[in-house]
């Protein structure tokens, strides 16, 4: 490796990094810059000085960047804190839904339970890595088109009308997020058990654990009111926290699925006759499925009542 | 970090901006990077390849300094100068500086 190399080699990875117009005269001068550099060194060790000289220059990537002003990181701070929030946003509301969707259709095809974890596993991984790499992806271009047209351009037109409210801390924001995944497990728990029938009796017949009955009726109200109980609690997370508004239609999804829920306990119309006989299961008298129906109104109606007080706070 | 590694950090941050500062003043007589650096170096003003080079080159952009090349001698070298803009601007940080010190000696003083 002859000496001549070991510069050139460094001025070619600091300059191809450059604007085409600049490259000629920056390698120009940077050769004339590094055989100074050198040559005040040791003239005897011109070899060992030499790379000694362009150790300290350090990463070409690097050097090239203080030239251009160009952004070392894929996501820059200005644009990092949006980008982590729809990331979150992503990943615990839209792909949870996809996934559930997903395995209900695996469930619906095929009726086997192991299939459809299956998909739903198969589709977390992979419609999750398409979700980081889109949003990552446009938001790395987002950042390098944004720099091209100069940092300033954005101060310039920035006047105090958009500055935002001061935004409490969402204190709530664990809470919302369980109440965002345990809605969507319900519904899949729901549709799971009639598409795949889980239980199996004495006779090896594979029956639902809920009423069939119910899907010709009661069943309805109690699935749209959790679809809407899930979409309130979506819209919670995204609002950072309740609105009278939200709150309004929190009491009225709740009522839509903890009424009939109650009425359908309180008349034992909940779980399949075929799988109460089979578990033979003689503790569930009429004072258990009465107790069960007055908690789901309770939950329903504390779950109301916390909204609305957290929306006038 | 220990005081000593702050102090530093804290000294860098101050010292940054009068590198540009003792560059224009410099630069009334053209001169060459690595000369520059020397010269810098040797008057106390600390400053690294790393930094200086890229410095020069904004500098000329922006219209401070201009630049032309000596190819009297057997190496090809870049000298740059003032422009009449840079000495505008050198002028006014001179006066910028010399108020920063009544300032700043006041306030230690006033504090010390």
């Amino acid at each position: 490796m002859s000496t001549t190399t070991l510069t050139e080699r460094y001025v070619h990875e600091v300059v191809r990094r450059l604007p085409a117009d600049q490259r000629d005269d920056i390698a120009e001068e940077l050769r004339a810059t590094i055989a100074d550099t050198i040559e005040a060194r040791d003239p005897a060790a011109l070899q060992a000085a030499e790379r000694e000289v362009l150790s300290e220059m350090g990463d070409p990537i690097r050097y090239a960047a203080r030239y251009t002003d160009r952004p070392l990181a894929l996501i820059g701070p200005d644009l990092y804190p949006m980008y982590v929030r729809l990331l979150v946003v992503l990943l615990t509301s839209v792909l949870p839904v996809i996934t559930i969707v997903f395995a209900l259709m695996e469930l619906a095809d095929t009726h086997d339970a192991a299939a459809a974890v299956g998909a739903g596993i198969s589709t977390v991984l992979t419609v999750g890595a398409q979700l980081i790499a889109v949003l990552t992806l446009a938001f790395a271009v987002a950042e390098r088109v944004r720099n091209r047209d100069g940092a300033l351009a954005r101060t310039a037109t920035w006047t105090l009308d958009d500055l935002p409210e001061v935004r409490q801390p969402d204190k709530g924001g664990v809470a919302a997020y369980a109440a965002v995944a345990w809605d969507a497990l319900l519904i899949a728990l729901i549709g799971w058990q009639h598409f795949a029938r889980p239980y199996r009796t004495g006779g090896g017949e594979e029956i639902e654990v809920l009423d069939p009955a119910l899907w010709s009726g009661w069943i309805w109200p109690v699935l749209v009111g959790l679809a809407g109980m899930l979409a309130v609690a979506l819209a919670r997370v995204a609002a950072r926290g309740w609105t009278v508004p939200l709150a309004g239609l929190n009491a009225v999804t709740q009522a839509v699925f903890a009424l009939p829920l109650a009425w359908i306990l309180h008349r034992q119309m909940f779980l399949n006759p075929r799988f109460l006989a089979d578990a033979s299961s003689n503790g569930l008298t009429q004072e258990v499925y009465t107790g069960a129906a007055v908690i789901v109104l309770l939950v329903g109606a504390s779950a109301a009542v916390k909204s609305f007080r957290a929306a006038r706070r | 970090m220990s005081v000593e590694e702050l102090t530093l950090a804290q000294s860098q941050e101050l010292r940054r901006g009068t590198v540009v500062l003792a560059c224009l003043a410099l630069l009334r007589e053209p001169q060459y990077g690595y000369a520059l650096l020397e010269t810098l170096n040797g008057a106390g003003v600390t400053v690294d390849g790393n930094t200086l080079y890229p410095l020069l080159r904004r500098l000329e952009k922006q219209g401070l300094l201009t630049s032309e090349w000596n190819t009297d001698e057997s190496r090809p070298r870049k000298f740059y100068r003032v422009s009449p803009d840079g000495s505008l601007v050198f002028t006014g940080l001179v006066r910028e500086w010399r108020d920063l010190v009544t300032s700043i000696s006041r306030l230690t003083k006033e504090n010390g």
